[in-house]
């Protein structure tokens, strides 16, 4: 999580990541309508959808994150269980632990010296394995989750710059908008007392 | 905390460098209220983990329930002790240098938030609301 404290602009110059489509910055408004053939109107309307697709997918990611987030600490926790069960192996004392039924009945169990222990591997189906193996195998996963995790944080910071840019180009097409109506007011009414 | 490039009255120049400067201020913007959130989380940890410790201090049984995983194993006092210790020692490294980043952080937004209020005047708005 540290890497987001590097200020320099990272991949600003794509123009998609992982399907995310780049927002284009606008050097001058004026040019940027007539170019595209957009009035003020339909080329707010524009960005403001894809304001609200970016958001979509910002939502999108941020669950991820949330579910990355929780996922780590699980595999953590799992890790601890099995390197205390380790610790143990070979001391010939078994570990004695309090461990819930249900919600709220506890029993007791009495784990005796063990060199393996089960994995859940998720779609109904556990494992043994003994405890290296074991440890391995959770720090292999606690890796993947890791990086995958830091790839997320950067799609989102991507993901981010481009709503920044995006908010940025709708106010300043509607600065543009406002001011040309300005001018458009100012001018009849100078015209108007010209003529009187 | 949002940024409105806002080119009041005559039409304002907003370069690809401003607009650069305002994206990595809305990502340290962004990153600061992670990290206020987990520097809080780190604090509650902490205090808990103090807790933890003060309590068992207190406590007369030689073996106590200690949460591994999702169960409480019967670990001797000593052994709490020392991990708790641990526990707590490793949660004040993360604490310290999640303010450390959070400093640094701040001091990078003064930054930005100088050039781009000398570019803009009050024209855009860098502060929380």
């Amino acid at each position: 999580m540290a890497s987001s404290s590097s200020p320099s602009g990272s991949g600003s110059d794509l123009s998609e990541r992982r399907g995310i489509p780049a927002a284009k910055f606008i050097q001058d408004v004026e040019t940027y309508l007539s170019q595209s053939g957009f009035d003020s109107n339909s080329a707010l309307a524009f960005h403001q959808e894809r304001l609200q697709q970016y958001k979509v997918v910002e939502m999108k990611l941020l669950a991820q994150q949330r579910d990355l987030q929780a996922k780590i600490p699980d595999i953590e926790k799992c890790l601890e269980v099995v390197g205390t069960l380790e610790t143990r192996k070979g001391t010939g004392e078994s570990l004695l632990a309090d461990f819930e039924v249900s919600e709220g009945i506890y029993s007791r169990a009495c784990i005796e010296d063990t060199d393996s222990v089960c994995l859940w591997l998720g779609a109904n189906v556990m494992l043994e394995y003994s405890c290296e193996e074991a440890t391995a195998l959770l720090k292999n996963n606690l890796e993947n989750a890791k990086a995958s995790l830091e790839v997320l944080v950067a799609d989102l910071q991507f993901l981010r710059d481009q709503v920044t840019v995006t908010q940025v180009t709708i106010a300043r097409i509607y600065n543009y908008d406002v001011h040309q109506r300005r001018v458009k007011q100012v001018t009849p009414s100078a015209i108007a007392t010209a003529d009187a | 905390m949002q940024q409105q490039g806002k080119s009041s009255g005559s039409e304002m120049e907003v370069t690809w460098e401003d607009q650069q400067n305002i994206n990595t201020f809305s990502r340290f913007n962004n990153r600061l209220h992670e990290l206020v959130d987990e520097i809080k989380f780190a604090k509650e940890k902490c205090d808990n983990l103090e807790d933890a410790g003060n309590e068992l201090i207190l406590a007369d049984e030689e073996m106590v329930r200690f949460q591994i995983g999702e169960v409480f194993a019967h670990v001797p006092k000593d052994e709490v002790e020392t991990r708790i210790e641990e526990m707590k020692e490793a949660t004040i490294k993360s604490l310290e240098k999640l303010e450390q980043e959070k400093e640094s952080l701040v001091l990078q937004m003064a930054e930005l938030k100088k050039v781009l209020y000398a570019k803009f005047k009050d024209s855009i708005n860098l502060e929380e609301d």
